[in-house]
């Protein structure tokens, strides 16, 4: 027995059944290496640990996750210590409160000095933070985190499980917790649920087996920085209280930030001096001031604003494959659309590479009208791609008896909607169906965001903005659950039992095969009956000056310059 | 003239208390309520009730206008709704920011401007007439955003002359601050300049054409001092006025400006607060702006009195 095999064996007898099932998985060719690290550090395994089973086991290694090529982070080179990166980002709309954010910009300052029970990468894998390792029980219903020793916050005080525990308490209170965190854990786990039996063991008791906790307690989930257990939410803004690489010098609202190395960190120090973080109101001023040399590093800019960026030999275009996507929503439960051949047929109108090469100069994926985004390791790929086909589509609305008729479509004026909504409006003219757009501003589209007082809610026809989520639950259970306490934004109104069913297994599911099993099901059974039309899933992009190396964008809005560094 | 001021005084105070109420519940109307504002269109509507409650914008208007009020009566402009802070210190900052480019802007377009009005007055109806009212003209047409973005374009990023944005780093000296100010008090300047140019043109000719010009000249005075005297004295009165009521806009009116360079200031803070529904934001910034406009129009009355003696502030109507 040679000496990579007797490692193997050695790495298998470590490992769980979960784990095993998964290095199954990877030897036979049916997740690919990146799959392969993404899941395994979901279900709590050491990233040396799979880098070696990655390496010994050979297996696929192609990727059919991104289409995008250059990864989230700018080369790596030899770079100068220190230095001062200015970033450019996106004005926070709120107070810095873990409890209160729910955009962009406030979620880059959360992150700024904050640090998670891990960090949600590039490559949807989980990068070990605060917590050293986590595992499942047998079901997935209980998850048991173990949190490092010896990190302390920036003001001196040693973190505990006990802060871990209160964190989460805090967000997922129903009576003032954070509105954002609970749309990601409401249903998952609820208060009362965690214990800490010692310093460094945090135990979670799940509402139902759930494969892709983890995941949802990580930076993806932005809110969720662990702060001191005595320190009000509320306050967090003051202090910048966390335990990150940065500390908080100085933080001025509607203008900017500037944070200072932590030498105390408990990991490698950052290399920065300083990150000076500057606000922007909108991209425009964002992008020039990167062209003019005002910052070295913009956070998030879009295809549409940004177009001089793209090819610009002087800028380095960050992009990463996410989720982010619009849904076309047509109401089940309303004329003309109770027949599902009818919204079909507008599904099928669609040119959907048209859109991604029209309205993203081809930094999207396409969609096939579930939220099962090509990045996720759990989407079928094998499931028939939807494609144009006019004729095809004439002949469902004929079948439907829906021939000619006329239907409004409301959505609101912000990002590329507008434009995708013309060519939405553009394909349906070619199957005899007229659209009357109405666009208005983003408040009256979403209204109150309840059902009965909300455009968004109520319109038969609407196209609404979804961020990137790293697993898809909350697309499955908000957007098209039929129980209306999970169903929330359900605007198409869909019903389906069956779905539902399915559904509650798919987040059950704890290894990548039985997901994929039942993600299959779930992508024929949406296909079918095509109650949203998903058109693409759009990259997440960031720039930076060229001599700028090792930044790192996440595509949830925080932002990890700990390695970055100035080449000579 | 202390009876005039007297009156003056309580007109604005009476002029102030309307705006805040038109303020006040004009922001209203607009869809959605402040905790939905804050929390997005995607948070649970029980999450936003909470909040609500927390933030008291759950109250009645009225309840809410008279805490306001009193408040502001006892020195307290009240805490943001959207960031927590108290209002004096986000305002702070951003009137500060906007008095800077405000005067900055009115040191470079006012005495230009004036130049090419008279200029223009007495080459009357000749080619460099033409060039100064057509042209300014003209350049007043253009959008804020077109030629911020051109001098940004072709000063910040062309010829890298000037930096793109307006904000100088903390603790920049007050040359350094002039050189990152110019390029958005220049977009001003583009605005501004035809229209005070052609109101001082307009008031030259006039005084140019008046008996006590021709009387001037006529009775042998040099034609510098018949200019200096006589014409200009008279041609800047409504110069002074269109000066006067541009400050407004200049304190508080420059969104675009300031979102275009990226300068933290009044408009913006304004804009911002405005489409977060953050009233005491809103309210008190307001009330500053209309502050500083009652006093630019006060100072400007004030000024014509000294300029023309005529127009007495005697007080008996």
């Amino acid at each position: 027995m040679d000496e990579t095999q007797r490692r193997i064996d050695e790495v298998r007898r470590e490992s769980t059944e979960l784990e095993n099932h998964l290095i199954d998985e990877y030897v036979s060719g049916k997740i690919t290496r990146r799959e392969l690290v993404r899941r395994g550090t979901v279900v709590g395994m050491s990233l040396p640990a799979l880098s070696f089973i990655a390496a010994a086991c050979g297996g696929d290694d192609d990727d059919d996750g991104g289409a995008q090529t250059g990864g989230a982070e700018t080369t790596a080179g030899a770079v100068q210590p220190g230095g001062t990166v200015r970033v450019a980002l996106i004005q926070p709309t709120t107070e810095p409160n873990p409890l209160l954010v729910q955009d962009e910009g406030g979620a880059g300052m959360l992150g700024a000095t904050g640090e998670y029970l891990s960090f949600s990468d590039e490559n949807l894998a989980l990068q070990p933070r605060i917590a050293e390792s986590w595992e499942p029980n047998e079901d997935g219903s209980v998850w048991t985190f173990t949190i490092r020793s010896g990190v302390t916050f920036h003001n001196g005080q040693a973190l505990t499980s006990e802060d871990v525990v209160t964190t989460f308490d805090k967000l997922i209170n129903p009576d003032g917790g954070s509105a954002n965190a609970q749309s990601a854990l409401g249903g998952v786990l609820s208060a009362g649920n965690i214990e800490a039996p010692d310093d460094t063991t945090v135990v979670f008791n799940l509402d139902a087996p759930n494969g892709n906790f983890p995941t949802l307690v990580s930076s993806a989930n932005y809110n969720a920085i662990i702060i001191p257990a005595d320190l009000d939410p509320a306050d967090w803004g003051q202090t910048f209280e966390g335990t990150g690489p940065f500390k908080l010098q100085s933080f001025t609202p509607q203008q900017g930030a500037t944070f200072v190395r932590n030498d105390a960190y408990w990991g490698e120090k950052a290399n920065p001096d300083t990150v000076e973080v500057r606000f922007y109101a909108e991209e425009a001023p964002m992008i020039v001031a990167l062209q003019g040399d005002e910052v070295d590093f913009l956070e998030h800019f879009s295809v549409a604003g940004g177009a001089a960026l793209l090819d610009n030999p002087d800028v380095q275009v960050i992009g990463i494959s996410t989720a982010t996507h619009r849904q076309l929503h047509m109401r089940t439960d309303k004329e003309p659309f109770t027949d599902n051949r009818v919204r079909q047929a507008i599904a099928l109108a669609i040119d959907r590479n048209a859109l991604v090469d029209g309205l993203w100069e081809g930094r999207a994926e396409i969609g096939n009208d579930s939220p099962f985004a090509p990045l996720y390791p759990s989407t079928d790929p094998s499931v028939p791609q939807r494609e144009q086909d006019i004729d095809q589509a004439k002949q469902l609305l004929a079948d439907a008896g829906a021939e000619g008729f006329t239907v409004q479509l409301d959505t609101w004026d912000g990002f590329e909607i507008p434009d995708l909504a013309q060519l939405v409006k553009n394909a349906a003219a070619e199957i005899g169906v007229t659209i009357n757009l109405n666009i208005t501003d983003a408040g009256t589209y979403y209204g109150d965001g309840v059902f009965g007082k909300s455009t968004w809610l109520d319109s038969v026809m609407g196209i609404t903005d979804y961020g990137h989520r790293p697993v898809p639950n909350v697309y499955l259970t908000a957007a098209l659950a039929g129980d209306p306490k999970l169903g929330v934004w359900n605007s198409a109104h869909f019903k389906n039992d069956e779905y539902d069913e399915l559904v509650r297994q798919y987040v059950a599911a704890l290894d990548v095969d039985s997901q994929r099993t039942v993600a299959k099901q779930i992508q024929e059974l949406l296909l079918e009956e095509t109650p949203i039309i998903f058109p693409y899933f759009y990259n997440f992009l960031s720039a930076a000056k060229p001599n700028l190396q090792g930044a790192v964008s996440a595509a949830t809005g925080q932002f990890d310059l700990s390695k970055a560094g100035f080449t000579a | 003239m202390g009876r005039f001021l007297l009156k003056r005084l309580g007109l604005a105070a009476i002029t102030l208390f309307l705006l805040s109420v038109i303020v006040f519940f004009g922001t209203q109307v607009l869809p959605g309520n402040v905790g939905r504002r804050i929390l997005g269109p995607f948070a649970d509507q029980s999450a936003v009730d909470a909040l609500n409650e927390r933030l008291g914008t759950d109250r009645g208007l009225l309840t809410q206008y008279w805490d306001w009020l009193t408040g502001l009566f006892t020195g307290d402009f009240g805490t943001s709704l959207a960031q927590n802070v108290p209002v004096t210190e986000l305002m702070g900052n951003a009137l500060v920011n906007s008095l800077k480019l405000a005067a900055f802007a009115f040191v470079l377009v006012v005495p230009l401007a004036i130049f090419g009005g008279v200029v223009a007055a007495l080459r009357r109806d000749r080619l460099t007439d033409r060039i100064i009212t057509i042209g300014g003209l003209s350049l007043s047409v253009v959008p804020e955003f077109v030629s911020g973005i051109i001098l940004i374009l072709v000063f910040g990023l062309w010829l890298d002359l000037l930096p793109v944005s307006a904000r100088a780093p903390a603790g920049a000296s007050i040359p350094t601050q002039l050189e990152y100010l110019l390029l958005p008090a220049l977009t001003l300047v583009i605005l501004l300049f035809g229209y005070i140019a052609r109101i001082t043109r307009a008031g030259t000719i006039e005084a140019l054409d008046a008996d006590y010009t021709r009387t001037a000249v006529l009775k042998g005075l040099p034609r510098r001092t018949v200019l200096k005297r006589h014409v200009l004295r008279n041609s800047l009165l409504p110069t002074i006025a269109v000066v006067a009521t541009q400050t407004g806009y200049l304190i508080g009116g420059l969104v675009v400006v300031e979102t275009l360079f990226n300068y933290p200031g009044m408009g913006r803070l304004i804009f911002t607060a405005a489409t977060q529904k953050d009233v005491p934001v809103l309210e008190a910034a307001v009330l500053v702006v209309g502050t500083i406009f009652l006093i630019a129009m006060l100072f400007a009355d004030l000024l014509y009195s000294l300029l023309n003696p005529r127009i007495r502030y005697s007080g008996t109507e």
